[in-house]
């Protein structure tokens, strides 16, 4: 269970301060939109979530425990076993494979290589763009991207899904199919357990299609 | 790690081939310079310590009887000595044959084993009353072969010795060529004893000890020709030099770990998007440090490989070859000097904010 209790967070001292003391907790096996005007702090807060920000103010829990305060030695490792991430840009490395991308969180987080590559190769089957496995990110296009970089995020088989704007440079087409993965994997973790998948967006397509929307 | 830092230096091909060439460039450029000096400074011992550079003379002046025998026996059981012979001071002989009307050429009465001095090249090893003449000697004297007599050349003292064999002088000695040896008896003071030190840096102790056995009743009695002047020298050459390639060293060193800290710098700079990607994927601080580092040290094997090859070329074909030690120290050192290079931008890399990195505008 991922919760937000009391969360602010200001970029420097001084600077006005977002979310406003926020107390949330996002549904496992939900697909959560987080959506608000510009500038509301819609990336931010996955940012906080994903430990790569600590709050000014609050905590984050990750079941039950609080994980904001902890070291960045342990958030990295939170973040590597734990947190998967779909960014906006699909930020895939250029000099990669399109296998080698998918399994990069997987070193981090300590798998062998040919174990990581197995799952990898088993995402990107599921997610229908294995066929691309050996290409360069240059050479699929926008909406297989961003299918890779959602393999990316399960490639660990974390509890929690970050993606900001997943769908804001694809096609409704692609959007959906998009989407899909993402609902498909807050449904279908490992036996017993459910991922929560929290969507920075502002695209009314996705938030009508999610399970529960925070509006900031 | 390493496969990772293998595939992203082979992404990252200008950065990889600036260090590569950097580091080889440190390395050739501190064989040929520093490596040269190190040779020319091997060169320089190896002269400095050559025997004729080893020798240490004392000589009674006064002939006050002060070199005995004895002193000979223990001055040549000293551990700094290498070889030792007392002489007396040299008199003139003539080929007994002809005559007082013959060539005259020196005579030394020598007392210590002779093989330390000479080298017999036919007949036998003098006994007393018998000599050994040197092969140039004896065209001198008129002779085909170490045989015959001489005798002293002098009006009033009769003396000669009969002729067993020929020799030729050993380093350093080689004033003996120009006549005979004849064993000294063991009942006469002598005037000199010739040390060869083991080692020119210990002339100054072995000339207080010799001094100590001889005892002079004052300072001016004997005369002493000490390599102590030359073992300085020596040392202040040798002092220079490494000094010298030191400063060289480090000056090459430092230059060449400069550059490298400002191309991996650049190419962290380039690649931030990469390695803000990573953080956010899970990546600790370390392991972006380890991967940075790497990254640099690959090509930095490469480099060090290749300026070993090019500097060992260079300064072979110069005949100035500097002694392996050196070669191996010198691709370790710049190994060392690419990674402490690479440690600050990797840190710096490694604890930027990848937020500010990834957000997109």
């Amino acid at each position: 269970m991922l919760a937000v209790e009391d969360l602010s967070f200001a970029y420097r001292h001084g600077a006005e301060e977002l979310f406003g003391g926020l107390t949330h907790e996002f549904s496992p096996g939900q697909v959560t939109a987080v959506t608000g005007a510009s500038g509301r702090g819609k990336s931010t807060l996955l940012y906080v979530l994903g430990l790569m920000l600590t709050p000014s103010r609050g905590r984050v829990r990750l079941d039950g425990a609080d994980v904001s305060a902890a070291d960045d030695a342990v958030r990295s490792r939170v973040r590597a076993h734990r947190i998967g991430f779909v960014f906006q840009d699909s930020a895939l490395d250029p000099s990669r494979t399109v296998l080698d991308s998918v399994v990069e969180p997987a070193l981090y987080a300590g798998w062998r290589l040919d174990t990581a590559r197995d799952r990898g190769r088993h995402l990107l089957q599921r997610l229908g763009v294995a066929a691309r496995a050996e290409h360069r990110p240059g050479e699929v296009s926008g909406g297989q991207a961003q299918r890779v970089a959602v393999a990316r995020a399960l490639v660990t088989d974390p509890c929690v899904i970050l993606a900001d704007e997943p769908t804001g440079n694809l096609d409704r087409a692609n959007a959906a199919s998009v989407l899909d993965t993402l609902r498909a994997a807050a449904e279908q973790s490992t036996p017993g357990t459910v991922r929560t998948v929290i969507i920075a967006t502002h695209d009314p397509f996705v938030i009508d299609h999610a399970d529960q929307v925070l509006s900031l | 790690m390493l496969r990772e830092s293998l595939a992203t230096t082979w992404a990252a091909k200008v950065p990889a081939a600036l260090v590569t060439g950097l580091v080889a460039t440190m390395c050739a450029a501190t064989i040929a310079t520093v490596g040269r000096t190190a040779a020319a400074e091997a060169q320089v011992l190896e002269r400095l310590d050559q025997a004729g550079s080893r020798v240490l003379i004392v000589q009674d002046t006064r002939g006050n009887d002060l070199i005995t025998p004895t002193i000979i026996d223990q001055t040549a059981g000293l551990s700094t000595s290498e070889r030792t012979i007392g002489t007396f001071i040299p008199i003139d002989v003539v080929n007994g044959a002809i005559g007082q009307g013959g060539t005259r050429v020196p005579a030394w009465g020598a007392y210590g084993d002779l093989t330390t001095v000479a080298t017999l090249v036919s007949g036998r090893w003098p006994g007393p009353g018998e000599a050994i003449v040197s092969t140039t000697a004896m065209a001198e004297l008129g002779l085909t072969d170490p045989v015959g007599w001489v005798a002293q050349a002098s009006s009033s003292t009769v003396d000669d010795w009969s002729i067993v064999g020929a020799f030729t002088s050993r380093e350093p000695f080689t004033q003996f060529d120009a006549g005979l040896l004849y064993p000294a008896p063991r009942d006469r003071s002598l005037n000199m004893v010739h040390v060869v030190l083991t080692d020119a840096a210990a002339a100054q102790a072995t000339q207080s000890q010799v001094l100590r056995l001889i005892d002079p009743p004052a300072p001016e009695a004997v005369t002493v020709t000490s390599p102590t002047p030359l073992a300085h020298l020596q040392e202040a050459i040798t002092g220079d030099l490494a000094t010298f390639g030191r400063t060289l060293l480090l000056g090459v060193l430092a230059g060449g770990a400069l550059l490298v800290a400002i191309v991996t710098l650049a190419d962290v700079l380039v690649r931030r998007a990469d390695l803000g990607r990573r953080r956010a994927l899970g990546a600790t601080r370390i392991v972006i440090v380890t991967l940075v580092t790497l990254r640099t040290m690959v090509p930095a094997v490469l480099g060090a490989t290749a300026g070993l090859a090019a500097g060992l070329t260079i300064t072979h074909r110069l005949g100035a070859t500097p002694p392996w030690p050196f070669t191996a120290g010198t691709a370790i050192l710049a190994l060392l000097a690419a990674a402490a290079a690479a440690v600050p931008p990797a840190l710096y890399a490694a604890t930027r904010d990848p937020v500010r990195i990834l957000r997109t505008p």
